[in-house]
């Protein structure tokens, strides 16, 4: 039915009105022989997803395909060449070979072109020229080993090796997906004869992926790949996909009967040549098969949505394997075909067809478990087994003109002031400040994170602490930090608890069961934990955070719960000092007044004073009016907007992980025995901080961060 | 070419099918046209430049059953939610000649299985009529061009008015989003009455201006809009839809009529709203509409500065006497009246400017804030008061949140139309303790406060969405959970007044305040910008812990103490005249 919004008339595929189920799936495809029955119209309009999983007897549908829909292409079948296997019996044994080349009705594929390319794809494709064998042989292989269901296809490699083939995927992905299935059986079958699973194609990892509110009638029937949040999961529903029916008569059992088009041909009379009677057959519910099939709402993730916009959702409908892939609240990005179905407005028959529904009937669906700020991500996964296809990086989060921002981004990070224009994109409504802005633009960037064979770590994040009289923007700058990393959690010190930051144990209130809730800095996991008024907290919820600066875990012993959740956050805190404005009668430490030890898990802490000084004065006076009375516009002039901004941080965090030079080393080496030389000079105040083995970590993480600042390998 | 032919008012589908051919006949392709805009040259010309909107109609409940369908009429309405795009045949083949179902809620023509067809799609809004409208605004804008030809009683109904039936007797759907607000309306209105000990006209001219939340008129509306994503309509903005009235008898019994999607999840969203309480507004065009839209230039009044300057002490001389005599009160009230944000330089909102009037208790709360919120609701369009109690904090859901049972966006006491007045009274406040809704609502009181932002609860994750809201907290003394830009302790030597003036000079006062908030372009020489700077560095060298929220408020009074004289510039009068309003300010701080 959704095949009437393009443009060419297609009278065999209109809606049955009667149809309970508004889905077309019925078991169009089957196993073993009956795989290359279609050639011609018969593919089209037809959804091959729905598979049933095994059948062992292959030779059991004597009857044709019941789906094959009328179709003004000349010659009803065309039977791709498969040479000299030992197929098992089909119906349409006699028809191969011989056929001239044709195109399915309406679209420009010749089936025997696209089986050909298909299969060179299949066999040629190499992720790298070295390989001996064929990437996905060799998949093919592991899923026949493994009993696998479904062969993952990255529509990044069909790109690379056949633009032609991807393209035609993709416009008319119903016809091409049913010959990719057709030839992965007969590859299966020249295997392994035997094989009694059907396996199907998947297709993921699309060129470019549509926002959701972006796709619109033009979309419809194309393959699309949409990015977003599951927000509801439907009970499963069982579909019936082939009937038995038994005669209440004489008690014989008919053939499993396929579902047409949600429909279901009850047969008129007894099948048995002794009884015959009519009407007698009544439908057996456990001997039919069915297959799970389930609806799932999409909806846009937060960074989609326009400025005054709610987000928009889509349904979703999974089939088989795909069920239950999701739960809510995960990002997933989808794979799946654009469909639109008529909706029955009233009863009378002419208001039909007037409104339509839409779905994306689903391929593939991946979790992308990722903020804009991380890095990797072990949460990122494949549904299915098969993850050797996947393992190639995949370059997804912008989608089209990806390349041209990289291209853009690299630019932008070969200027020379790119680390001044950075500082002055950050929080430009916030004066001054331009050294604890580059420190916080260190801590975006962060350090590379290292992980040594031994199990032992070493943290890439960079810690800082601002302190600062009031009135100096601190908030501002934290409030905008959170704002900038999406997995960033801003708390207050006052009022928040150990547990509230860490995790706590609670009673789920319907079942009883106890329940580990995470607290500010495990849900900041990968992200900047914004902690405000970091001197009001108290002494135990200060403590915990020891765990977490250095070793990046959260343990939690409690009724009986022993965990260690990760939380590798980086913290921003800021303070007042101990006597809510800076003395300068009283040394640095005094005045900040937190143990030395959690003061030397920082990285960088800053004094935020307020001096008594016209010139600084003049230029707060002069930023107060500008912020008033100018366009914000030419204010900024060549400072980066924040996509731009938060493009360029994911990018460096995604893609450079600079080395240390030797003499880099070299620097850093004396740089520290310079420090500690200092901190031990004779007379010094032991109120002072010596460099330990800690800030030349600190060191190492900033350079990094400055390094990756500049998309710079090298330090 | 159009001539009479077109009737736009009573049969706006002819002149679409008609217009449609054309376009047809003029070569263009019918797949083309699914968001070409065939139609708005021949409907403009109609409603502007040939005044056709005044024949308009005004969709709203009362005339709502007296309005054929399928005739032109227009709605006003904030912008509640938005849903998902539907999309239906735009375009299809009846024998050889293409038709075309825009406008239209089903197909007029039956279609047959086999006919060539165009899906096109277009945009869903739920409108309801602007939160807090106040009683002389509706009063105002409703009756004009209307139908009912009301409007000789206009001018007696804002003078005195019958009180309006109950709200409450309504009928009130139980999916209705408006539920939350309204059951706080009352809840308003029930508080006002029990603790009023005013008199008769008192009470009667307070009911006139509480009327104002939620009466009959309430009508939410569903509007399509057929222009595609090209046009900008944000959550929350103030649009006019003129468009084709349609209801379909045959979409009522759409219910019966299970199918699989939304029998799985019950997300039909249109389900929960049938067509009888919700009518339906084929969109054909729209305007955002402006404050300054909406309030009619009084006659007589030839704009100019000595004008300007006459009606501000005017106004400035009766919201002293409302205060109590409280002359330093008054002028930061005008201030506050009139500002507006102007620029958003994140995360900072310039312009915003929420006054905090300490010194309020039961006791006067009564004499004063009453004749407050009365001044208020005569002289600005929207307003709405919360009253902070625990147990408000703690029951209510101050921000709009997604209800994914019914694909709706419930709304919360928050979610305002731009430049709405909001009063938030915390003497209510005891001590108690808060449940995690009234937590979570402290904390989004205070971003509101702090950022003009409020966070859109949808589940798995918040929506900030900008606000351009007044605040004015009455508070015992300096609200902490409140931060409001301005404290200013309130001093009133007698006893407040009712605000006093004539249906000429209120409308004066509103026509006022509505203009000079929409002024937008307000510069600064740069003379005058070295004189600020000085004073601001020499403030700092005398005083440390002035910050720059400070010195950023400062300058956010001056111009809009410039604005109030209906300048365009900041001239030095106007910046003195703040220093020393600050000056007494703080002498009362102290």
């Amino acid at each position: 039915m959704a095949r009437d919004s393009t443009p060419p008339s297609t009278p065999g595929s209109s809606p049955a009105p009667s149809s309970s189920s508004p889905f077309r799936t019925p078991s169009s495809s089957r196993p073993g022989s009956n795989q290359r029955r279609r050639g011609g119209g018969g593919g089209r309009g037809q959804r091959r997803r729905t598979t049933p999983t095994s059948n062992s007897s292959p030779g059991y549908y004597a009857t044709p395909p019941p789906n094959v829909a009328p179709s003004p292409a000349p010659s009803p079948a065309l039977t791709p060449s498969y040479d000299g296997d030992e197929a098992p019996p089909s119906s349409e044994g006699g028809d191969m070979d011989s056929n001239p080349p044709m195109l399915v009705w309406g679209t420009n594929i010749s089936v025997q072109d696209v089986s050909d390319a298909i299969l060179r794809f299949l066999k040629n494709f190499r992720s790298s020229p070295s390989d001996f064998e064929g990437k996905y042989i060799r998949i093919i292989d592991q899923t026949l080993e493994l009993e696998g269901h479904s062969l993952n296809i990255d529509g990044q490699d069909m790109f690379d090796y056949d633009q032609d083939l991807y393209v035609k995927m993709v416009r008319y992905p119903l016809e091409v997906l049913a010959i990719f299935d057709m030839v992965v059986m007969e590859l299966v079958n020249k295997k392994k004869p035997l094989y009694d699973k059907h396996i199907q194609t998947r297709v993921f990892n699309l060129r470019s992926s549509v926002n959701m509110r972006d796709l619109n009638p033009s979309d419809i029937e194309k393959m699309v790949s949409v990015k977003g949040m599951i927000i509801r999961c439907s009970s499963i529903i069982p579909e019936i996909k082939e009937a038995c029916f038994r005669c209440l008569i004489c008690g014989h059992f008919s053939d499993l009967i396929p579902i047409d088009r949600g429909r279901i041909n009850e047969p008129p009379r007894c099948a048995r040549e002794e009884c015959l009677a009519m009407n007698s057959m009544t439908l057996v519910h456990n001997r039919c098969r069915f297959a799970d099939k389930q609806i799932v709402r999409l909806q846009e993730t937060p960074d989609a949505i326009p400025e005054g916009g709610t987000p928009h959702t889509v349904s979703l409908l999974m089939h088989d394997k795909l069920v239950d892939a999701g739960k809510p609240g995960d990002r997933v990005e989808v794979t799946g075909i654009y469909r639109a179905m008529s909706v029955r407005v009233g009863s009378t028959q002419r208001t039909v067809k007037s409104l339509f529904k839409t779905y994306i009937d689903c391929l593939h669906l991946k979790k992308t478990d990722k903020s804009r700020m991380q890095a990797e991500d072990p949460m990122e996964q494949d549904v299915n087994g098969v993850d050797a296809a996947s393992s190639r990086g995949f370059v997804d989060d912008i989608p089209l003109d990806y390349e041209d921002k990289v291209e853009q981004l690299k630019e932008l990070s070969k200027q020379p002031d790119i680390y001044d224009r950075l500082s002055r994109s950050l929080a430009p409504s916030i004066w001054e400040l331009e050294d604890v802005k580059k420190g916080l633009l260190c801590q975006l960037f962060g350090g590379h994170a290292l992980k040594l064979p031994s199990g032992a770590n070493f943290r890439g994040d960079i810690n800082i602490l601002l302190v600062g009289d009031p009135g100096t923007s601190k908030s501002q700058l934290l409030q905008y930090i959170h704002k900038l990393s999406p997995r960033g959690i801003y708390t207050s010190g006052r009022g928040s608890s150990a547990v509230g930051l860490t995790a706590y144990v609670s009673k789920d209130p319907e079942t009883g069961e106890t329940v580990l809730e995470s607290g500010a800095l495990v849900l900041s996991d990968k992200g900047i934990c914004c902690i405000d008024e970091f001197d009001k907290m108290s002494d135990s919820a200060r403590s915990m955070l020891h765990e977490v600066m250095e070793q990046q875990t959260v343990s939690i012993a409690k009724a009986g719960i022993i965990a260690s959740l990760n939380a590798r956050t980086s913290v921003l805190a800021c303070a007042n000092p101990s006597g809510s404005r800076y003395n300068p009668r009283l040394s640095v430490i005094e005045n900040i007044h937190l143990p030395p030890t959690l003061l030397s898990r920082f990285d960088l802490i800053y004094l935020i004073l307020d001096k008594a000084d016209e010139r600084t004065d003049k230029r707060l006076a002069r930023h107060i009016v500008a912020l008033h009375y100018e366009n914000p516009e030419t204010q900024l002039q060549d400072a980066l907007d924040l996509p731009t901004l938060t493009a360029y941080v994911s990018y460096a965090r995604r893609h450079i992980h600079p080395q240390i030079t030797d003499e880099a080393a070299d620097d850093l080496i004396t740089g520290y025995v310079e420090m500690r030389r200092r901190g031990n000079f004779p007379g010094s105040s032991k109120k002072v901080i010596t460099a330990t083995p800690r800030q030349i970590e600190s060191v190492i993480r900033l350079s990094e961060a400055l390094a990756r600042m500049r998309f710079s390998e090298w330090k | 070419m159009v001539g009479p032919a077109f009737d736009c008012l009573a049969n706006p589908l002819g002149s679409v099918r008609v217009l449609f051919e054309k376009a047809i006949e003029s070569g263009r392709n019918p797949a083309s046209l699914s968001r070409a805009d065939f139609t708005g040259e021949v409907f403009r010309r109609f409603l502007f430049e040939e005044g056709g909107l005044s024949h308009v109609p005004i969709l709203d409940s009362v005339n709502l059953l007296g309005i054929p369908p399928n005739s032109l009429v227009r709605f006003v309405g904030m912008v509640q939610d938005m849903f998902d795009d539907e999309y239906y045949v735009g375009a299809f083949k009846d024998g050889s000649t293409w038709r075309t179902n825009k406008y239209t809620d089903v197909s007029s023509l039956p279609m047959g299985p086999s006919s060539e067809m165009h899906l096109w799609d277009r945009r869903l809004l739920y409108c309801v009529p602007v939160p807090g409208q106040n009683s002389w605004f509706k009063a105002a804008f409703t009756p004009i061009n209307s139908l009912r030809g009301h409007s000789s009683v206009v001018s007696h109904q804002r003078e005195k008015r019958p009180r309006e039936p109950d709200s409450m007797d309504l009928e009130v759907d139980g999916s209705d989003p408006d539920l939350a607000l309204s059951s706080h309306a009352k809840k308003t209105r029930e508080e006002g009455s029990s603790c009023s000990q005013s008199s008769e006209a008192l009470e009667s001219n307070l009911a006139d201006c509480m009327s104002s939340n939620f009466d009959s008129s309430s009508l939410p509306c569903l509007v399509k809009i057929y222009d595609g994503p090209d046009v900008d309509i944000k959550l929350n903005d103030i649009f006019e839809f003129i468009g084709v009235f349609t209801f379909d008898p045959e979409l009522v019994n759409h219910n019966s009529n299970h199918d699989e999607l939304s029998d799985a999840l019950c997300e039909d969203v249109l389900a929960h709203l049938p067509p009888s309480k919700v009518p339906r507004l084929q969109c054909i065009i729209s305007r955002r509409l402006a404050l300054l839209d909406l309030i009619s230039t009084p006659l007589g009044l030839q704009p100019g500065q000595e004008l300007v300057k006459g009606i501000r002490e005017a106004l400035l001389q009766s919201l002293t006497s409302v205060l109590g005599n409280d002359g330093l009160a008054a002028k930061y009230l005008l201030l506050h009246f009139l500002s507006q944000i102007h620029t958003r330089i994140e995360p900072v909102a310039v312009g915003k400017l929420s006054l905090n009037l300490t010194g309020f208790n039961k006791k006067n709360m009564g004499l004063f804030g009453k004749s407050l919120d009365n001044a208020i609701q005569c002289l600005l369009p929207f307003s709405d008061s919360i009253p902070l109690s625990i147990e408000y904090l703690n029951t209510t859901s101050l921000a709009p949140k997604k209800n994914y049972q019914t694909n709706r966006l419930v709304t919360g006491a928050l979610q305002l139309a731009q430049g709405t007045h909001l009063t938030i009274d915390e003497t209510e406040l005891k001590a108690g303790t808060l449940n995690a809704t009234g937590v979570d609502n402290i904390r989004i009181l205070k971003q509101f406060l702090d950022f003009q932002r409020v966070e859109y609860e949808f589940e798995y994750y918040k929506v900030a969405m900008d606000t351009d809201v007044q605040v004015l907290v009455l508070s015992e003394a300096k609200s902490n959970i409140l931060p409001a830009d301005l404290v200013l302790p309130f001093r009133p030597v007698e006893v407040g007044s009712y605000l006093n003036a004539s249906s000429s000079e209120l409308e004066a006062w509103r026509w006022y305040l509505s203009t000079l908030r929409s002024h937008r372009y307000h510069t600064i020489d740069p003379a005058m910008q070295k004189v600020v700077q000085d004073d601001m560095v020499a403030a700092r060298q005398a005083d440390r812990s002035l910050g720059t929220e400070e010195l950023s408020r400062w300058l956010a009074m001056a111009r809009l103490m410039s604005i109030s004289y209906g300048e365009n510039s900041l001239k030095p009068e106007h910046w003195q005249m703040v220093k020393e309003m600050e000056k007494l300010r703080k002498e009362r701080l102290v």
